[in-house]
């Protein structure tokens, strides 16, 4: 399974493959620039003091994919990008490999180094992909993760629904 | 994602946490219904998902997200007609 879809100067994709980094830099090399930044978001063994055996990703796909290009057009438009690409990876990712890859470029490396993070932090706050982290051993269940409280999703933590909209509204007028 | 709900339907998409406590990705529940009985009506099929799942969960209408009437931020109560496809949303966990 593999999906995408591109704009001017953006490319964003969710696969149930392996994340190929060479391939997304090459969809954002110019003539024009003089840095490509890029980020890989690997899977981490722990959370909190617990060990991680492995992780799986889900999607919304139609509407994951029209937030990540609408967050690359977002960044792109405000550092003057010569191109920004987003993959993010789907199912079951062993730990240690790479679930989230975005590259960027620009004619100078502050400003790709910036939307880099801007593009990642978006991303994570925006996304509709979610994680499920199972534990080693069996008496501990598995959860699925929520970035915003660095909690587990949907179990009554963090902020009610109200305040996430308004948070969302923000977001989308950023 | 999902192929067409039956005539007289819309499909309701159950995302992580959602999913969990349904134990189903999809269902198809009898349209039209407005959108402020839409998480009583859930309530009246899954016990307690509002307070374990809805409250922090987010809700789009056909891809696109919808303020749910009754909050401060409700705006208009909105029918969910058939054919259409809703999904709750909870905290996404991206990256």
């Amino acid at each position: 399974m593999e999906a995408s879809q591109s704009g001017e100067g953006c490319y964003v994709a969710l696969t149930l493959a392996h994340l190929d980094i060479p391939s997304l830099m090459d969809r954002v090399r110019s003539p024009e620039a003089g840095a490509i930044v890029i980020f890989a978001g690997t899977t981490r063994n722990s959370f909190a003091s617990l060990p991680v055996s492995h992780l799986s990703y889900t999607s919304y796909p139609p509407l994951a994919l029209r937030s990540m290009l609408a967050i690359c057009e977002e960044v792109r438009n405000r550092h003057a990008l010569k191109g920004v690409a987003m993959a993010h990876r789907l199912g079951d990712v062993p730990i240690g490999e790479e679930s989230i890859v975005i590259a960027v470029s620009a004619a100078h490396r502050g400003a790709a180094w910036r939307a880099g993070e801007e593009a990642l932090e978006a991303a994570k706050a925006r996304v509709e992909v979610w994680k499920r982290e199972e534990f080693e051993g069996e008496e501990v269940e598995g959860v699925w993760r929520a970035n915003r409280d660095g909690g587990p999703g949907g179990r009554g933590r963090g902020q009610g629904r109200v305040g996430t909209q308004r948070q969302r509204q923000r977001f989308e007028r950023w | 994602m999902a192929s067409k709900p039956p005539k007289g339907h819309f499909h309701v998409l159950y995302f992580a946490a959602a999913g969990s406590y349904t134990s189903k990705q999809v269902e198809a529940l009898p349209a039209p219904l407005p959108l402020s009985k839409l998480f009583a009506t859930l309530e009246g099929r899954y016990d307690g998902i509002t307070a374990g799942v809805l409250e922090n969960s987010l809700v789009t209408i056909n891809l696109a997200y919808v303020d749910l009437p009754g909050t401060s931020e409700g705006g208009e109560d909105v029918m969910i007609e058939e054919g259409d496809e809703v999904a709750i949303i909870p905290p996404v966990s991206s990256g």
